[in-house]
């Protein structure tokens, strides 16, 4: 079995605080309980208005009420932020390229500490 | 969608009661990730209902290790399809590859040992403060001749997850 974060913790969320799938839609401003449940079994992703307001519902960071999802994310840009650390490191450096180099650092290393853990 | 290699152990926990399961599960954090109780209601397959029930969490969930309870502890009393049903759920988990553990209802007591937790009812409670999201559904301190709530069988799981990751301490 693959294991780590579960993409996203909504319905335990949603559990602690005691509402059911209909109220929050309804804070959500859609018609009907299935949404929430959709989002919740992971049959869909929900729009960045949404995950905002799932952030204001729970009153819980959306990277983690999306755990899983954010690890996801944050490998891929990582993965990305590697090659074009590469790619700047070929050029002629200026005080420009060396900032961008860091930052893409931080990137990195922020991403691996989160794997280590 | 589904989980990433980050390994995060997870623990899902059955307890069976006469009409369903009380399940829990349950994160290395010792986040409470999900809980409750599932219906099987069926007068001939409710074993094989509770069974496709489980195994839909296990999908969901993708547990490490399934808990239940072990049926051959000292005074172990309860019907021969519970038996059956603990039995279908050790060969499932081995189906599915994942790690069966099985605790008696002493080892449990022991885990809430240090709450001084040795009835159902005082072992709920302990359960509770860990977990207050709980508060709510504890049930009341049952009276001689009441039957036991349907969603007891919630904490009765969550106390098996718990002696699982104080066995692992």
């Amino acid at each position: 079995m693959s294991h780590g974060n579960l993409p996203n913790y909504l319905r335990t969320y949603r559990k602690r605080v005691g509402f059911d799938q209909g109220e929050v839609a309804f804070l959500l401003g859609a018609m009907s309980g299935s949404k929430t449940c959709r989002y919740e079994r992971r049959f869909r992703l929900p729009p960045l208005r949404s995950c905002l307001g799932l952030e204001v519902i729970f009153q819980t960071p959306v990277r983690q009420l999306f755990a899983g999802v954010y690890r996801e994310v944050e490998k891929e840009v990582a993965s990305r932020a590697e090659t074009l650390i590469r790619f700047l490191a070929k050029k002629p450096q200026t005080g420009v390229t060396a900032r961008k180099i860091e930052a893409l650092r931080v990137i990195v290393l922020v991403a691996k500490n989160h794997e280590g853990k | 969608m589904r989980g990433n290699s980050r390994r995060e152990l997870r623990v899902l926990s059955i307890d069976p009661a006469s009409r369903g399961f009380g399940f829990c599960v349950l994160e290395v954090a010792g986040r409470l990730v999900d809980w409750g109780t599932r219906s099987a209601r069926s007068r001939h397959n409710r074993n094989e209902r509770c069974v496709a029930i489980v195994k839909k969490l296990i999908e969901e969930y993708q547990p490490d290790v399934l808990v239940t309870e072990k049926c051959d502890g000292h005074g172990w009393r309860r019907h021969i399809r519970v038996r059956e049903l603990i039995d279908a759920l050790v060969n499932l988990a081995h189906e599915q590859k994942i790690k069966a553990r099985q605790f008696t209802q002493k080892e449990v007591r022991a885990a809430f040992g240090v709450d001084e937790a040795t009835t159902k009812h005082d072992i709920a409670r302990a359960i509770a403060n860990r977990f207050p999201e709980l508060e709510p559904a504890l049930p009341d301190r049952r009276k001689a001749g009441d039957n036991e709530a349907h969603h007891e069988r919630t904490f009765s799981a969550i106390g098996l997850a718990v002696t699982f990751w104080h066995e692992r301490k």
